[in-house]
């Protein structure tokens, strides 16, 4: 067995051009959106088709060498990281739109297509693919499997996993299988639920088939400034508790604001503490009711503006999704933190998180999924400066924070590498070991994207300290036994 | 055995030997396969009651015993509910979850799989494990809730339930379609085309019913709105939900996911059929299973009826079925006979 | 010999992927050095003396078409253009490549009179059937595949264009303008040229053609060749100094006359003049933009797909005046096209240099293009022009929106 062995097999059944071995063109591959965490892979394949994916994993698990799947690398934990001496699979030439069917309501794709190219197949029969990440319009159906990802939009319509009716999957031994069916019936366990969201850690996927929706008959969407992100947080608990379920609930913080005004005109005030964005859709005189409830709950707010038209609309939603990148403005290094709360603790989450940036000295910028209380932290710091590492504890800090207030270490990032070192804070050996069962029956031999969403003693040194109590056992919430 | 608490039900498991049936309310015994008959039955009704509750966190924890209806009462309350409507009255959470059931509302909400935000479970080795947790959006870790879905009990003893919660809406109007299946497949894509947002849309023995749920004026625009619809009055409305759930009493009856478009295709196997046409998701009696299964391949038969066989053809993914339960239950002792012949 | 660009810009990008579903080379080749993060992140290796610059880092940097469709998609606003652009000359003084090919290149092209004898043979070529006989013999399959591209690319030139000169008008009142008549554009397109001064004399403008005005050093710039580049634009310069307008009708030539303050800001004689003449240079439909339209236009019933050409598009950012002109023609219809922010291939020399990608984009925006069954593809770049003739052969019409407005007012197509 050598890995020379290995790039020949797979150089001969990919052809020249699908394979990657020199070193400084490997080096692009080292790293997702999350560079912090950089490993160069031993090997890149190219495959074009889901017979060259499964070929070349069979090849992979021939010689025992472990592999990673890779969409378009916008990943935010690492999850694409590279293993050294690995292979890296890319299923970026697999971008194939193979059917839009109208009267099902479905569509078949490649994992290469991206988020957003799905809704654009779909658009000519008045449908769309619902979950929308940030970075629709970059990241990949596969990716979205991967990571459940989720979206501005999904507090109303749910993440990927309620969008996905079945996925055909290269299983680390090389085989092939379909999880799931044609309708959300399955005569078995739910596979397909359980896969969705295993962040490349059981199979790598092939084909997906997703549920179309009709695009919504109206839609209405407001930005409303506040003077203090406390009474943005009490506006989203108010207009939640009234029963009102909106398309969208979105916070940006006055620093988030600033960055999101440098990249695209949505008309943003500069000067407001934070700003709203709702949006509710649905039936006319549905969303126009609602639209007149949720305009009196936004009472504390300075200035309410309501988007004018689809252009509008468009725009402050450019805004907000760009958010993350545009902070690139603000600050010449930054992560990008994402942890989720009880929509009732938001407040005292962001007032904990500014006052620990504060302690650091270092600012940090929120611009998040206000609605289902997944917040995204952005901490800005300067590597010249040499706050890596101050700035990385208080990232992780956050994180963890977001556990002690009974919520979770990721909304929709993904535990990847960068958080897998946190999850015993979260979950306990048991629980870790029991979610370990389900990777040794799709992945016996642990080559599956390894490294990944456990905790390993190599990633993470020691084995974390004492006993300290789950902060929901500490709350009286659940019992350890 | 009846344990009462997470602790009794950990040590009820680990302290003892030998086969084990899990056992809810007793609403969905015999299916997914006779169960063989075991060293010991395990009663969930002891683990009962709410264990948090936060209406404005819109999630709720109960223990696994509890009826779903105790549920729905406690959450009415707050003005919420879980949006799941499974025809079995009385079932219990756990049970719900263990059999991934549900109802017309799967329309609009989906199944428990889509509603289960968190779990707790005991394994055959009496290792206690959660996941998930108690908010809604959560990728942290494998998410073992949803492959307890449907998994009948053979995986490990659901012990607590952690669901999402909806508002519940101040008004509903239900209309009614009278149509054959081939037309039901039409009007249903002219009300999803027409954007009137049904919460239920569900053809029923030669009627398609369309229930809207919001604002009262709104309910009533959209029933009006719909074309071909005659609207039901209250009780009306209620007899004809009250049909669609009594699908499931018949003698020999199967649930069986399609293209919703198969649905005349499924219709010509029934005696009685009840189906979430935009769904494809169908509850039918009949006469001769393996007939339907010469034609669709995802079918469960919700109930026991000797000589029929609870599984057809195993399909591509049975044998990662089994490397699941060889690792989750290297022994076999929880639920043996569910599931034969494929286990 | 390592790379030396500006660490600051490199440091701008957050590696966010947002770039990739905009470039060309990345649509057709899925690898992550193919695309504008990953070009960065080789520039960046290389600038760390960590990668060497011969081999995958040339490679993957001349594969880029500089169509800049990035530059806009960056959310962190990193300057791709700036980055490819210092980085280019870099490569050619320290990574020997293809020197007689790009040499032929640029002794020829910049100069009209050499470019109109080498053209005269191409039409001798086309018309003696030798074109025929070179295709039919398979004497083009064994040409080396730059030939090729050079042969494919040949316009249909009429003779009698490449010694005919566009003449300026004198009577307009509204507004006066001076028109650059290009290098490659006055010998291969003097149709369009001639329809410029046309559209803008039926719309009330003295249109002048400055003399000893030559090429503007698009095509040195845009390949690393950056002195000669500066030589042509103080040329152009001095040329057009007192008009107060200075007309485009070739898209990559406007994005670099407007860049001229840049190029030649460390020239002291020059860096003041430049800055001022870039402020004065408008794309042909920036003009019709800014003029009410005066002339009768008579209906053209037809179905035009425009293209965007990147130099105009992604450049100078202008994309909306070329379709509002285009709609001012009554009974057109602007039709819808996929991908339509997908370059075609052109991209200045880059078809003659990377000629296997360039026909692989070429022939997408073909199939993209025709799947809108357009009766006439209208673009405002030259380079496109030829690049999608050649692969749209035997379809619709191809031609420079100001023909269609010329066709529109004056009643015939030239």
């Amino acid at each position: 067995m050598s890995l020379t062995d290995l790039r020949d097999q797979l150089a001969a059944r990919l052809g020249r051009d699908g394979i990657v071995t020199d070193p400084a063109h490997l080096r692009t591959y080292e790293c997702d959106a999350l560079t912090g965490y950089r490993v160069v892979p031993a090997l890149v394949a190219l495959p074009r088709n889901a017979a060259e994916v499964a070929a070349a994993v069979a090849a992979c698990a021939r010689f025992k060498v472990p592999f990673v799947a890779r969409g378009a690398g916008t990943g935010l934990s690492g999850g694409a990281l590279p293993v050294a001496d690995g292979v890296v699979i890319s299923l970026q030439r697999l971008r194939r739109v193979l059917e839009v069917d109208p009267v099902d309501r479905r569509a078949t794709v490649e994992p290469g297509v991206t988020n957003l190219d799905i809704s654009r197949a779909a658009a000519k029969y008045g449908l769309y693919y619902s979950p929308d990440p940030s970075s629709q319009q970059v990241c990949t159906i596969g990716g979205n499997v991967a990571e459940n990802s989720g979206g501005a939009h999904c507090l109303k319509y749910g993440f990927t996993v309620n969008h996905i009716l079945a996925v055909d999957v290269v299983l680390p031994d090389g085989t092939t299988t379909r999880l799931g069916a044609d309708a959300p019936h399955q005569a078995g366990f739910d596979l397909l639920g359980a896969f969705v969201g295993t962040e490349g850690t059981l199979g790598i996927v092939t084909g997906v088939v997703v549920r179309l929706l009709h695009t919504p008959a109206t839609v209405r969407t407001l930005v409303a400034n506040f003077d203090s992100t406390k009474d943005a947080g009490d506006a989203v608990t108010a207009v939640i508790a009234a029963g009102i379920v909106p398309a969208a609930i979105e916070m940006m913080d006055n620093l988030a604001i600033q960055a999101v005004n440098a990249t695209v005109d949505a008309g943003f005030d500069p000067d407001t503490a934070a700003a709203l964005i709702v949006e509710l859709d649905g039936p006319a005189d549905e969303v126009e009711a609602r639209f007149a409830d949720l305009t009196r709950l936004c009472a504390k707010a300075t200035e309410v503006t309501i988007a004018r038209d689809a252009e509008h609309r468009a725009k402050i939603w450019q805004g907000r999704k760009a958010a993350f990148a545009a902070v690139g403005r603000l600050s010449p290094n930054y992560f990008v933190q994402d942890g989720v709360v009880p929509r009732t603790r938001l407040g005292e989450a962001l007032t904990r998180i500014a006052e620990m940036g504060e302690q650091a000295g270092i600012r940090v910028a929120n611009v998040f999924h206000a609605g289902d209380g997944n917040l995204h932290p952005l901490v800005l710091y300067s590597e010249e400066r040499g706050e890596h590492e101050r700035a990385e504890a208080l990232s992780t800090a956050i994180a963890e924070l977001c556990v002690e207030l009974g919520g979770s270490l990721s909304g929709e990032h993904g535990i990847g590498t960068d958080k897998a070192c946190s999850m015993p804070r979260m979950f306990s050996e048991d629980d870790l070991a029991t979610m370990r069962r389900l990777r040794a029956a799709f992945d016996p031999e642990g080559l599956c994207n390894p490294g990944k969403v456990f905790p390993t003693p190599r990633l993470c040194g020691e084995r974390p300290g004492p006993y300290r109590p789950h902060p929901l056992e500490a709350a009286g919430v659940i019992e350890r036994l | 055995m009846r344990p009462a608490s997470l602790a009794e039900l950990r040590d009820a498991v680990r302290d003892t030997r030998g086969t084990l049936l899990v056992k809810g309310a007793g609403t969905a015994q015999g299916w997914a396969g006779a169960p063989d008959p075991t060293d010991h039955v395990l009663e969930t009704a002891g683990l009962t009651g709410l264990i948090t509750y936060n209406p404005a966190d819109m999630t709720v924890a109960v223990r696994a015993g509890t009826p779903l209806a105790l549920v729905q009462q406690e959450l009415a309350a707050a003005g919420q509910r879980v949006s799941l409507d499974p025809a079995r009255a009385g079932a219990t959470v756990g049970g719900l979850v263990a059999t991934a059931d549900s109802g017309p509302l799967r329309h609009a909400y989906g199944g428990p799989r889509d509603l289960l935000i968190g779990v707790t479970v005991v394994l055959a080795d009496g290792t206690v494990a959660r996941s998930g947790g108690h908010v809604i959006k959560n990728v942290a870790g494998y998410d073992l809730g949803k492959l307890l879905c449907g998994s009948f009990g053979t995986l490990g003893v659901l012990a607590e339930v952690v669901l999402r919660v909806h508002p519940l809406p101040p008004a509903s109007r239900t209309v009614s379609i009278p149509c054959d299946a081939a037309e039901a497949v039409k009007h249903t894509g002219r009300v999803l085309e027409a954007r009137l947002e049904p919460a239920a849309l569900e053809w029923c023995d030669g009627e398609l019913l369309a229930r809207y749920e919001g604002v009262e004026s709104s309910v009533e625009l959209r029933a009006a709105a719909t074309p071909g619809g005659t609207r039901l009055s209250t009780a009306d409305a209620e007899a004809a939900w009250r049909r669609v759930a009594a699908v499931g009493d018949g003698d020999l009856v199967v649930r069986c996911g399609t293209r919703p478009s198969q649905l005349p295709a499924v219709a010509a196997h029934a005696t009685s059929l009840t189906s979430s046409t935009a769904v494809g998701v169908h509850t039918l009696r009949v006469a001769d299973v393996e007939r339907l299964r010469a034609e669709f391949t995802q079918v469960t038969v919700l109930g026991n009826k000797p000589g029929v066989p609870a599984w057809g053809e195993p399909h591509a993914a049975v044998p990662l079925m089994r490397a699941v339960k060889q690792r989750f239950d290297p022994e076999g002792r929880l639920g043996p006979g569910r599931y034969r012949p494929w286990f | 010999m390592a790379f030396d660009l500006d660490r600051a810009l490199l440091d701008e990008c957050v590696h966010c992927g947002f770039c990739l579903p905009t470039c060309p080379t990345y649509a057709v080749t899925g690898d992550e050095a193919e695309s504008p993060r990953g070009r960065i992140y080789l520039m960046d290796l290389a600038t760390r003396g960590e990668a060497p610059v011969a081999g995958p880092v040339t490679q993957h940097l001349d594969s880029c078409l500089g169509c800049l469709a990035c530059v806009p998609a960056c959310p962190s606003g990193v300057k791709y253009n700036q980055l490819i652009e210092s980085a280019r000359p870099q490569l050619d003084r320290e990574v020997p490549r293809d020197r007689f090919f790009r040499s032929m290149i640029f002794t020829l092209f910049p100069y009209p009179r050499r470019l109109r004898v080498a053209a005269l043979a191409g039409v001798l070529y086309q018309r003696l059937g030798l074109r025929w006989l070179t295709r039919r013999s398979g004497l083009l399959g064994r040409l080396p595949a730059r030939a090729r591209a050079l042969e494919g690319l040949l316009p249909p030139v009429r003779a009698k264009d490449l010694f005919a000169r566009t003449k300026g008008t004198g009577t307009g009142q509204t507004r006066g303008v001076a028109l650059l008549t290009g290098c490659a554009q006055r010998v291969f397109f003097k149709p369009v040229n001639d329809a410029t001064v046309r559209v803008l004399a039926a719309e009330g403008c003295r249109v002048d053609l400055p003399k000893g005005q030559g090429c503007c050093g698009a095509l040195s710039l845009h390949t690393g060749r950056d002195e000669e580049a500066r030589a042509f634009a103080r040329r152009t310069v001095d040329a057009f100094e007192g008009y107060e307008t200075v007309v485009v009708n070739v898209a990559g030539c406007g994005s670099v006359l407007k860049e001229y303050g840049e190029l030649l800001r460390d020239d002291p004689g020059y860096a003041e003049r430049a800055a001022a003449f870039a402020a004065r240079v408008r794309d042909v439909s920036e003009v019709l933009a800014e003029l009410e339209p005066v002339a009768r236009r008579q209906p053209l019933p037809l179905r035009v797909a425009y293209h965007d050409a990147c130099h105009l598009a992604n450049a100078q950012r202008i994309t909306r005046q070329p379709r509002d002109a285009l709609r001012t023609i009554p009974g057109l219809e602007l039709v819808e096209v996929p991908e339509e922010k997908i370059c075609c291939g052109s991209a200045g020399v880059y078809n003659l240099l990377q000629p296997a990608m360039a026909e692989r984009l070429g022939r997408r925006k073909a199939e993209n293009l025709a799947s809108a069954r357009p009766d006439v593809i209208a673009t405002g770049n030259a380079g496109c022009l030829l690049q999608i003739r050649r692969y749209a052969e035997g379809g619709p019409l191809i031609m420079h929106p100001v023909e269609l407005l010329d066709w529109s007012i004056h009643g015939t197509a030239h």
